[in-house]
């Protein structure tokens, strides 16, 4: 009697109830707060993303056959769908991730990537050559120009091994320790897995078998005037080369064309820049004077090339201490560099084509 | 001439939840244990003979001596002191200063010197590498916090000592941040809405208080000479760290000019942050432990992101208030005397309470 008295009032609840109590309903679905929806308005909402897609498919087809052109580009559609899908991954999983000793977030990082896609394509145009010079596996140096006042060159190099790359992966850009002094572009730079041009942060990221881009100008390739593109400053004291050297990695020179025309800096505002601790504050013909639409970079055609590796792992670790073969080296990369960039100048046949 | 296991041990700054652990942990190890400290013990030991007494003081050098002390674990070491500057440095610079004068000199009698040092001597700053490790102390890092100064010019007489005399094999222990009850980076990880310094989302690296202790007394009984750091294996950010505690972040500190933003957090939350965390919680500082499991042969059994659960389980576990109340140490004080008494055969009678 009291067994079925029991069964009975299990099976009369309020549903509502039950799913209160089950423990395996709050992870399936987390009951929306608010107010309630009927059921049939829930049903809609569920399937909202599904009926969105079959009327994009129906229009996008309707408008080929009016017009005879592509107007709705569905594999465009799609990759925002998954822009949006990966967005709310992320939000999901709370504070269960992990980050590397760097403060790498592999995840986080990808579901930014489709953005840098679209910049990487439409925006810029970027063209890429000899991308298979890059090792699918193992450690390598990418060594760049730098240029334009904020490191885009960086994130278009990351995106190109993405986009290009039969086996992509991840590229580890080393960063002035400046802009890991600047509020959220440190944070930013940090978790999509960049870290301090330190010669121990290179010489770690390499001994765990990464790809790590390197910009010996530094600051002062990216600060330079506008009057002086595409005229490489000086690679530093080699450093990145004995790096190399005692890591038994292959330096890879890469030359980038466009990232000079993003930012015109027609000033620098050094004094100001000093008082806050940045290395230069630019001028622009859109910054400071339009406030934030100046951060806006201008749709410059870039190319970019990998050029063949110069294979310094050959060496043994104790030419890393000689001084005169390091600086060739490093002279020798300079040249590869600097040559490249006037060869992809002369393909591009204006600034913004 | 150093005899092979230690045998009357002292350590300094026992009267907290670390030293404590520590005491209890070489207790069953060592013949004669010593503890001394300002304040009364944390927990009663019957197998420890305390004693108040002050590193600040020259007499630090008196006791070391009479009590033929061959090891002393230097734990008087104040990090994340809830006292002022001032004080923390008479403590870290004069007293460390006033035991290592009383191991020096031609009769002493001292074989083995563990020094509790920390993370924080590093400090934490933009241009900073990745990882600190134990040669990234030197002259050319200047400035930072009150903390790091201290621990620097600390180390800074520590390492001289070394140098000097060969008969004492010197330990230091840089051990890595911790979250127990009672630190700041626990107290401010524990607030409901934690203010972050915006923009910025370091790496932290912890350490767990019985991996502390581990670590201190395997110094202690060991052989190995020279500085390690000491820290869980793996990082977590700052903004995760909140996350695992249930806390939600609010990036509303400027994180120019960090006493401003310091002084603004005491006077909202109550949280005194010290600078050294300060500048943690904007930079983050990550240690190089290689060295550690390379010569001890032994790792951090919690990694940082284990410490953080641990933290947060704790966090809903009831807290017992006092383990031993002090009636208890009255009563570990009488029998650790009767036991001395008993061992040199005086009469019991002697033990009565003279009022």
């Amino acid at each position: 009697m009291s067994a079925e008295q029991r069964t009975s009032s299990l099976y009369t609840e309020p549903k509502q109830q039950l799913r209160k109590r089950s423990r395996k309903a709050e992870i399936v679905a987390r009951e929306p707060r608010g107010i309630r929806m009927p059921k049939a308005v829930r049903r809609l909402q569920r399937n909202a993303p599904a009926y969105a897609m079959q009327g994009l498919v129906e229009l996008s087809s309707r408008l080929r056959q009016m017009t005879g052109h592509e107007i709705i580009d569905l594999n465009r559609v799609m990759e925002l769908a998954q822009f949006a899908y990966q967005q709310r991954e992320v939000a999901r999983r709370g504070a269960n991730y992990e980050v590397d000793d760097f403060g790498f977030d592999p995840q986080w990082t990808e579901s930014f990537l489709i953005a840098f896609k679209i910049l990487y394509r439409d925006y810029w145009r970027v063209e890429t050559t000899g991308i298979e010079h890059v090792p699918a596996t193992g450690r390598a140096l990418l060594v760049s120009n730098h240029a334009g006042v904020l490191p885009w060159d960086g994130t278009m190099i990351k995106t190109a091994m993405f986009v290009e790359h039969p086996q992509p992966r991840h590229v580890r850009a080393l960063v002035a320790g400046l802009f890991m002094g600047t509020p959220m572009l440190s944070w930013f730079l940090r978790r999509t897995g960049q870290t301090v041009g330190h010669p121990d942060d290179t010489r770690r990221l390499l001994e765990r078998d990464e790809l790590v881009l390197v910009f010996p100008e530094g600051v002062r390739g990216t600060g330079k005037p506008f009057k002086e593109r595409y005229r490489l400053r000086r690679f530093g004291r080699g450093g990145f080369v004995a790096t190399a050297i005692r890591a038994g990695a292959p330096i890879i020179p890469v030359s980038v064309v466009g990232s000079e025309e993003i930012y015109p800096m027609i000033a620098d505002l050094g004094p100001v820049a000093r008082a806050f601790g940045l290395p230069y504050l630019p001028v622009t013909p859109f910054w400071p004077w339009l406030g934030p639409l100046g951060l806006i970079p201008l749709p410059s055609k870039w190319r970019i090339q990998f050029h063949p590796p110069v294979h310094v792992e050959a060496h043994p670790p104790e030419a890393a201490d000689d001084r005169t073969f390091v600086m060739g080296i490093a002279d020798q990369v300079r040249a590869t560099i600097q040559k490249g960039v006037y060869e992809n100048l002369k393909m591009r046949r204006g600034v913004f084509t | 001439m150093i005899s092979l296991r230690p045998r009357r041990v002292l350590i300094t700054g026992v009267s907290n939840l670390l030293g404590a652990e520590v005491a209890r942990r070489l207790a069953p190890q060592v013949p004669f244990l010593f503890g001394c400290d300002v304040a009364d013990p944390v927990s009663a030991l019957e197998d420890m003979d305390f004693v108040h007494a002050d590193t600040r003081h020259v007499v630090i050098g008196k006791l070391i001596r009479q009590l033929h002390i061959d090891t002393v674990v230097h734990m008087a070491v104040a990090v994340d002191s809830a006292r002022e500057d001032r004080a923390a440095h008479e403590t870290n610079v004069i007293g460390t200063m006033n035991v290592l004068i009383g191991c020096t000199g031609p009769a002493s009698p001292v074989e083995r010197l563990v020094v509790k040092s920390s993370q924080a001597v590093y400090g934490a700053g933009a241009t900073d590498p990745s990882f600190f490790s134990v040669e990234m102390v030197g002259a050319e890092r200047q400035g930072g916090s009150f903390v790091t100064r201290d621990l620097r010019e600390m180390e800074q007489l520590v390492g001289e000592f070394a140098d000097r005399s060969s008969a004492c094999r010197v330990t230091v222990l840089r051990l890595g941040y911790r979250v127990a009850e009672d630190t700041k980076l626990a107290k401010y990880l524990l607030l409901p809405i934690v203010p972050t310094f915006a923009g910025f989302d370091p790496r932290l690296q912890l350490l767990h208080e019985e991996d502390a202790a581990e670590a201190v007394v395997r110094a202690a009984m060991g052989e190995h000479a020279g500085t390690y750091n000491v820290a869980g294996a793996g990082v977590v950010l700052v903004s995760q760290a909140i996350g695992i505690m249930g806390g939600r972040a609010a990036p509303v500190l400027f994180p120019y000019g960090r006493w401003m933003a310091r002084f603004g957090l005491r006077a909202a939350t109550g949280i005194d942050l010290p600078g050294h965390l300060a500048d943690l919680l904007t930079y983050g500082s990550v240690a190089d432990c290689s060295r550690l499991a390379a010569q001890f042969g032994w790792t951090p059994a919690y990694s940082t992101r284990a410490v953080m659960d641990a933290f947060a389980r704790g966090k809903e576990a009831e807290v017992i208030e006092a383990p031993s109340p002090p009636q208890e140490y009255e009563l570990q004080v009488y029998l650790q005397r009767r036991r001395r008494a008993e061992r040199n055969r005086l009469p019991v009678d002697s033990l009565a309470v003279r009022r």
